[in-house]
């Protein structure tokens, strides 16, 4: 579990950087070919058994990505799962490697700004 | 009194394999020049690079031109070809035949040739239906990847197997056409509005990732690029 401030989704703060970086999310979904070949650029996805959810794509795609295709209208609940891709899944050692040159790290971090504007931040006890 | 009559099966062919083949390349270069421009305008020509890319920074500092192609021979090593060689050469040659195939085609040269009197040199015919048969296998690899591959099939959407069959169908109808397998008009109609089809949507789809990739690691400065770019992004 992800540390909570009791906090419920405020889309407001979402929505100004969706609409701040609207161009580099749109760019980067749209130019993902779904092809997989960043996966073992990423030393996390090839230490933790090749776990797919460790992919650089999958983690853009299922955090900043689906927040930018639903408006910020996600749960909590959703919104803590996204935090474990970003914050635990992801250390940003800017070392994933796209083909198209699609700038993964800087889209993960888009999606840790949106976690933190909801209170939902890296749990360092874990 | 009606004003419209459905036109008959001729006249459409007619239309299908005239003017609309001129509106898809139209509509098809014309979308590639915009959305190239679309996409520099979201750059910024980048004077005094404080960040440098690994062949900018091998070429200010290297002192000889070995050094320079050991570095640029190391970027290759950290690409595809180091990581994923099979699926690198897969693309290559999937790709270099999606262009070639069709630009080189006997029979498309032939009526280039009557409607401009220019046309390409063709390669033999033999040669063409091979990389017909490439680009239908490989588009075949990549959709078992897709299925079979975890980390393939966990960003997979319903639209890329239709990309994939969008992109794959013009040269698998001219196949079945040129070898008269199943009904050799119906095969040719399909071909062409199949062609057609990919052709227009190639500046407005995921298909334009072919152009995206060159300006993205050929002109765009990052740990990546390739050459010597001037350009930042600059969303
Ligand atoms: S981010 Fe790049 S390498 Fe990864 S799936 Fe998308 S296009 Fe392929
Ligand atoms: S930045 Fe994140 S996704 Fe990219 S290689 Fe590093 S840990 Fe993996």
């Amino acid at each position: 579990m992800k540390h909570k401030i009791k906090l419920e989704i405020d889309t407001a703060p979402i929505k100004s950087i969706l609409n701040q970086n609207k161009k580099q999310i749109k760019l980067g979904l749209s130019m993902c070919a779904h092809c997989a070949l960043c996966a073992e650029s990423c030393f996390l996805y090839i230490s933790n058994d090749r776990d797919p959810e460790y992919m650089p794509a999958y983690k853009f795609i299922n955090t900043i990505g689906r927040l930018y295709k639903k408006k910020g209208k996600v749960s909590k609940e959703a919104l803590e799962k996204m935090g474990e891709l970003v914050f635990d899944k992801c250390v940003l050692c800017t070392r994933c490697y796209c083909p198209f040159g699609i700038d993964i790290p800087s889209l993960i971090t888009l999606g840790r700004r949106i976690c933190r504007s909801q209170g939902v931040f890296r749990e360092y006890d874990k | 009194m009606t004003f419209l009559t459905i036109p008959s099966s001729a006249v459409l062919l007619e239309i299908i394999q005239g003017s609309l083949v001129w509106i898809a390349f139209i509509i098809s270069g014309g979308g590639i020049i915009a959305q190239s421009f679309r996409l520099l305008k979201m750059t910024r020509k980048q004077a005094m690079p404080q960040l440098s890319s690994n062949a900018q920074y091998a070429s200010q500092t290297a002192a000889t031109a070995k050094n320079v192609w050991r570095h640029r021979l190391s970027v290759l090593k950290i690409s595809i070809l180091e990581t994923n060689p099979a699926m690198a050469t897969v693309s290559f040659i999937f790709h270099v035949c999606l262009f070639m195939a069709p630009m080189f085609l006997l029979a498309h040269n032939i009526l280039l040739d009557l409607a401009f009197e220019v046309s390409f040199v063709s390669f033999s015919e033999k040669m063409s239906d091979s990389m017909t048969v490439v680009i239908i296998a490989c588009g075949f690899f990549f959709f078992l990847r897709r299925i079979f591959v975890r980390r393939v099939r966990i960003i997979t959407t319903v639209y890329d197997y239709m990309f994939l069959f969008i992109a794959v169908s013009p040269f698998l109808t001219g196949f079945l056409a040129y070898h008269h397998i199943f009904n050799y008009h119906l095969m040719i109609v399909l071909h062409i509005l199949s062609g057609e089809l990919m052709l227009v949507m190639l500046p407005f789809s995921k298909f334009f990732h072919m152009i995206f990739f060159f300006i993205s690691r050929f002109m765009i400065i990052s740990e990546h690029s390739m050459g010597s770019p001037k350009r930042l992004w600059q969303y």
